[in-house]
């Protein structure tokens, strides 16, 4: 843009702007539709992302459940340190366990896995419990052998209040329904669980591995002493205790925190796209109004405006109309936020409210003025090709985008910096990175495809059928439009596809029956000398039952090679479970058939008394581990040094026994362990409740529950993704019906010519359809490749699901895509087939 | 000679909102073959609407048409179009050219849709004859006013068609391109036995065709 020469100039090009925008706006209905639906749409992603933080930074201590937590993991822990914090501080004890939980006095009991939480009279210590009946919760902490049940449970197992459910041996009367915990940070958000009180334990025989135990201590600090005081006179206290792990309000939530920032970082990622594409189309639209304006630029030129007074004219309407559309779309965003609301409350048990942020408002009017003037810049430089001479010339000259090497420089580094908008601070900010690479990639080498598609059809000339030969002179002619065609159809279709076959395959996982080699159940709690018991209980109700017993032992890495992983592998680390707490493994005598060696050898049986390890090559990667790696485990409070001699390939996908860690048998049977089994049934016989009869302590995890639950979760993602996806489809449609736009002048202009020459309206259709034809056909199938490529990327690496090519779903999408767009095509292209011949002989 | 066109009671009437314009009332014409009519008028008495009614471009709201014994007014719009590609050459003050197109492809358009063998050689034929052969690969916007006109005037003529309609031909041209346009229009028409029907404003080229027709307020006087 040209310097303004002094105010005075600038306000009245400012008058003339509002006065132009206020006349014309109608015109460029599509730069207003597409920009709000893309600002929108990035308004929502932003103000639920800010809504839902703001929610959690707010309730840290809820989320928690206290200024401080001290978690034992399975072990209750030292006492005496956790009494000498309760002399200066409220400690409050809890312990999560997992067990079965049946009906009682049916005809059909039916028992259910449910995760339980003893609390005591303290909890909760920030916080409400919400729940019914009034009252159920203080009769909880008073009477023995009552119990609260959340509302998933209920309604899984249609258990009504005051009905009597049986824990292991023990009746319990289901006193109260709980609507929500504050402290979902730890506990588990969905699925079904159960409250009760503290003196619950006492007559439950829990043991540490199959009941998957968690011993917590939440601490509430006395209001007048200083956190920081309190926090360094605990950590004092535990300095020397290598079993407990402190956590603070700040930790709380880590994983809802990072998962938010996954999703939200890969929807705006999306949306971001969309606005890329919608910057195309703003550019095609721009430069159609620009060009139905050819005449008053001119004049206005003759008059005496300066080219950069009148380029000055369009930036400031742009500008206006972004500020404006840029306010409407973060208010309208804030009605996204109750939806949210219905959607967070009822999986997480999160009330998130709209939460206004100046400081988003101006990042999103940044993205729309960064993508409104990257694309602009092209459009309006164009001004500079309007000459006031053309007034004396009855030519129709069409516009045509105008790059100089300053504004290719401009342009540049505004992409630069909204690149980096999105990149810095992000989750992941090499996928971002990546994700704008690709998308460069795609622009690149679809501008190359139309270039590819022009130089072939220059060769191409034999053809008696006029239609054709109108058509490949429509595509090929100096000046042509198809580069830009190209690339907003092909980037379009791309992204479209790429989606959809995220959510096919998303929709795959959602509906994917059991894998063969999964068993219909797994057994935890299967003491030492249950085992013979716990075989003949499931042989006894169906003898053709196929069943894998393996031995389990829990165990904490507290050092790899002498040093504490936890100072060096950060939570964010794909295999951070491995290392965070105390994990179960197993031993075997041969290598698994599904987890073969990828490097290393099986055991070395020479060196029995030697813990050897083997393991699971993605951790092994992620954690960085060389085989030869000394891992000192903890094994019921002794420390062993074991060493790493082999990786195994584990896919935990195929729901059958998987360890991350597996040691040598020679050394590992004399370690105390108890057993995980699988069964896989012939019959329906097996009955939970009757084996419950025989093992009370025993818990099952039916395969197909949890599957249930996982596709619960992925429903939900698949919304997402679908919603997304549409938005993509119809700004790619606005976009590609502005292209038509673009030539709209053009083509109405030739059509009338045509005409006149007496060309029939079929011929001038036909003409149209093998343009699209040509064009489309090329642009698919580069968009396929790179769909393939993209959506098999964001399956495999951002979500970690198993990616499959389905080629009915590109087919049939393919199609329908080109169908849409041939309808949209000839829909948008049907005002110019007939023009009207008394208004453009008469210049009108 | 033998009767070309003939024009029946044509009445032609636009509607702008609630009011109708009536452009041209009752026109009674005939015009013979190898004729020359030049139709002369005030700005708005409705010379163009007859143009565009004769070429088949605007549908009369009553009357009939009959070109070479065919009734064109009771024919689709393909059916005309039809007629006009073979037989009607029509010439703009504005040119009318296609801007992408070079000067010899907007020619062999025209011949390439009736199915010409060599449209591009025939186009260049016709270029040479006007004295545009070194302008066959220039782009309109790349030509003076009477080059363009020039290649309109080629356009017009390549099918070698019965009736030349001609509106303003010289209107956007100076002096010295209108005479040489002027020449060429009514020397092709002669050499080849067209009928030409030219609306104008120049004295000068309205005497140069055998008959002139004025019209005023939509009626031929």
């Amino acid at each position: 843009m040209e310097k303004l020469n002094n105010p005075s100039e600038f306000s009245l090009i400012f008058k003339y702007a509002l006065k132009d925008l206020s006349r014309n706006y109608h015109k460029i209905s599509s730069i207003i539709v597409t920009l709000f639906i893309s600002l929108f749409i990035l308004s929502a992603i932003f103000t639920i992302e800010d809504s839902l933080k703001k929610e959690l930074n707010d309730n840290a201590k809820a989320l928690l459940g206290g200024d401080l937590e001290i978690d034992y993991n399975r072990n209750q822990g030292n006492l005496d340190l956790v009494d000498k914090v309760k002399e200066f501080a409220t400690v409050s004890q809890m312990i999560e366990f997992s067990t079965m939980l049946s009906t009682t006095g049916r005809e059909k009991n039916k028992s259910l896995f449910t995760r339980i939480k003893t609390v005591d009279e303290k909890y909760p210590l920030y916080g409400n419990v919400v729940y019914e009946p009034i009252g159920a919760y203080e009769r909880m902490q008073r009477e023995p052998n009552t119990i609260l049940i959340n509302e998933s449970l209920s309604k899984t197992l249609n258990i009504k209040i005051n009905e009597l459910v049986k824990v292991q041996d023990q009746n319990f009367k289901v006193i109260g329904i709980i609507k929500s915990v504050p402290d979902v940070s730890g506990f588990v958000a969905f699925g079904d669980w159960a409250l009760a009180g503290k003196q619950t334990l006492e007559i439950l025989k829990l043991n540490g591995i199959g009941s998957f135990l968690n011993y917590e201590y939440k601490v509430k600090f006395n209001q007048n002493d200083k956190p920081e005081e309190i926090e360094k006179r605990i950590e004092e206290i535990f300095k020397d205790d290598q079993k407990v792990k402190l956590r603070y309000p700040e930790n709380s939530a880590s994983g809802i925190k990072r998962i938010i920032n996954n999703f939200s970082q890969f929807l705006s990622l999306v949306s971001i796209s969309a606005m890329l594409i919608a910057g195309i189309g703003i550019a095609n639209t721009l430069l159609s109004f620009i060009n139905q304006n050819n005449m008053s630029i001119a004049v206005r030129k003759a008059v005496g405006f300066y080219s950069g007074n009148i380029k000055t004219l369009y930036y400031l309407q742009l500008f206006i109309l972004l500020f404006i559309i840029t306010v409407v779309a973060y208010a309208s965003s804030f009605l996204i936020v109750p939806i949210a609301d219905k959607y967070l409350s009822d999986g997480l048990g999160l009330n998130v409210y709209p939460v206004f942020s100046l400081l988003n408002f101006l990042k999103i009017f940044l993205v729309g003025l960064l993508v409104l003037v990257i694309f602009s810049i092209p459009t309006i430089s164009s001004i500079d090709q309007v000459k006031a001479s053309n007034l004396f010339r009855n030519v129709f000259q069409n516009l045509q985008f105008y790059y100089s090497k300053r504004s290719v420089v401009l342009s540049f580094v505004l992409l630069s910096i909204l690149i980096l908008l999105f990149t810095v601070g992000s989750e992941q900010p090499s996928y971002s990175l990546g994700y704008f690479a690709a998308f460069f990639i795609c622009l690149i080498v679809f501008f190359l495809l139309s270039k590819l598609i022009i130089f072939f059809l220059k060769k191409f000339k034999s053809s008696s059928i006029i239609s054709l030969k109108v058509s490949i002179k429509n595509i090929t002619q100096t000046k042509s439009i198809t580069p830009i065609t190209v690339m907003s159809l092909g980037l379009g279709v791309t992204l479209l596809l790429t989606l959809a076959l995220v959510g096919t395959n998303f929709q795959r996982e959602i509906s994917k029956s059991i894998p063969d080699i999964a068993p219909d159940y797994f057994f935890v709690g299967i003491q030492k000398g249950e085992r013979e018991k716990f075989e003949q209980g499931i042989l006894n109700m169906d003898p053709n039952a196929s069943i894998e017993i393996v031995p389990m032992v829990s165990s904490g890495i507290v050092k790899i090679n002498g040093l504490d992983p936890n100072t060096y592998i950060k939570p964010d680390n794909d295999s951070y479970w491995v290392i965070g707490t105390e994990r179960r493994s197993s031993w075997v005598e041969n290598i698994p058939e599904d987890n073969p060696i990828l490097e290393g050898k099986w055991w070395d049986l020479s060196n029995p008394n030697q813990l050897q390890i083997s393991l699971d090559a993605k951790v092994a990667k992620d954690l960085n581990i060389q085989l030869g790696d000394i891992f000192t485990l903890n094994v019921y409070g002794r420390e062993i040094d074991g060493k790493v001699i082999n990786f195994r390939e584990v896919d935990y996908r195929d729901l059958s026994i998987n360890f991350a860690m597996l040691f040598n048998p020679q050394f590992a049977k004399n370690i105390p362990h108890e057993y995980l089994a699988t069964a896989k049934f012939n019959s329906n016989k097996f009955d939970e409740t009757e084996m419950l009869e025989i093992m009370p302590s025993l818990s099952m995890i039916k395969i197909a529950d949890y599957l249930s639950k996982v596709t619960a979760v992925l429903n939900k993602v698949f919304i997402a993704v679908t919603l997304i996806s549409a938005v993509t489809i119809v700004i790619g449609l606005i976009v590609i019906s502005s292209a038509i736009m673009v030539q709209g002048k053009v083509k109405e202009y030739q059509n009338l010519v045509f005409k006149i020459l007496g060309f029939s309206k079929k011929q001038i259709i036909f003409s149209s359809l093998i343009e699209f034809i040509i064009i489309f056909k090329s642009v698919i199938l580069i968009a396929i490749f790179f769909a393939v490529i993209g959506s098999k990327f964001i399956i495999e690496n951002i979500f970690e699901l198993v990616w499959m090519f389905d080629f009915k779903v590109l087919i049939y999408l393919g199609f329908s895509i080109g169908f849409v767009t041939l309808i949209l095509i000839l829909l948008t292209n049907l005002k110019y087939l007939n023009p009207k011949v008394y208004p453009l002989i008469r210049n009108q | 000679m033998s009767t070309l066109l003939k024009l029946k009671k044509i009445n032609l009437k636009y509607q702008t909102g609630k009011d109708s314009i009536s452009v041209l009332k009752n026109i009674d014409l005939n015009i013979k073959k190898k004729e020359t009519v030049s139709v002369v008028g005030e700005s708005g008495s409705g010379k163009t609407s007859l143009i565009m009614l004769i070429g088949g471009l605007e549908k009369a709201t009553s009357g009939k048409i009959i070109f070479n014994d065919q009734e064109i007014t009771s024919l689709s719009e393909d059916e005309v179009s039809e007629v006009r590609k073979k037989n009607i050459g029509i010439i703009f003050q504005s040119f009318y050219l296609i801007p992408n197109y070079t000067a010899v492809e907007n020619v062999a358009l025209t011949l390439e849709l009736n199915n010409f063998k060599n449209p591009e050689k025939e186009a260049k034929i016709l270029l040479d004859r006007f004295g545009l052969k070194h302008r066959f690969n220039n782009l309109p916007s790349q030509l003076s006013g009477g080059e363009q006109q020039r290649v309109a005037i080629a356009r017009a003529i390549a099918m070698k068609p019965e009736l030349i309609l001609a509106d303003e031909p010289t209107g956007n041209l100076d002096t010295e391109n209108s005479i040489m346009i002027a020449n060429i229009l009514f020397k092709y028409v002669k050499e080849e036995g067209s009928s030409l029907i030219m609306v104008t404003h120049d004295p000068k080229l309205a005497d140069k065709a055998k008959r002139k027709i004025k019209i005023k307020d939509g009626k031929i006087k």
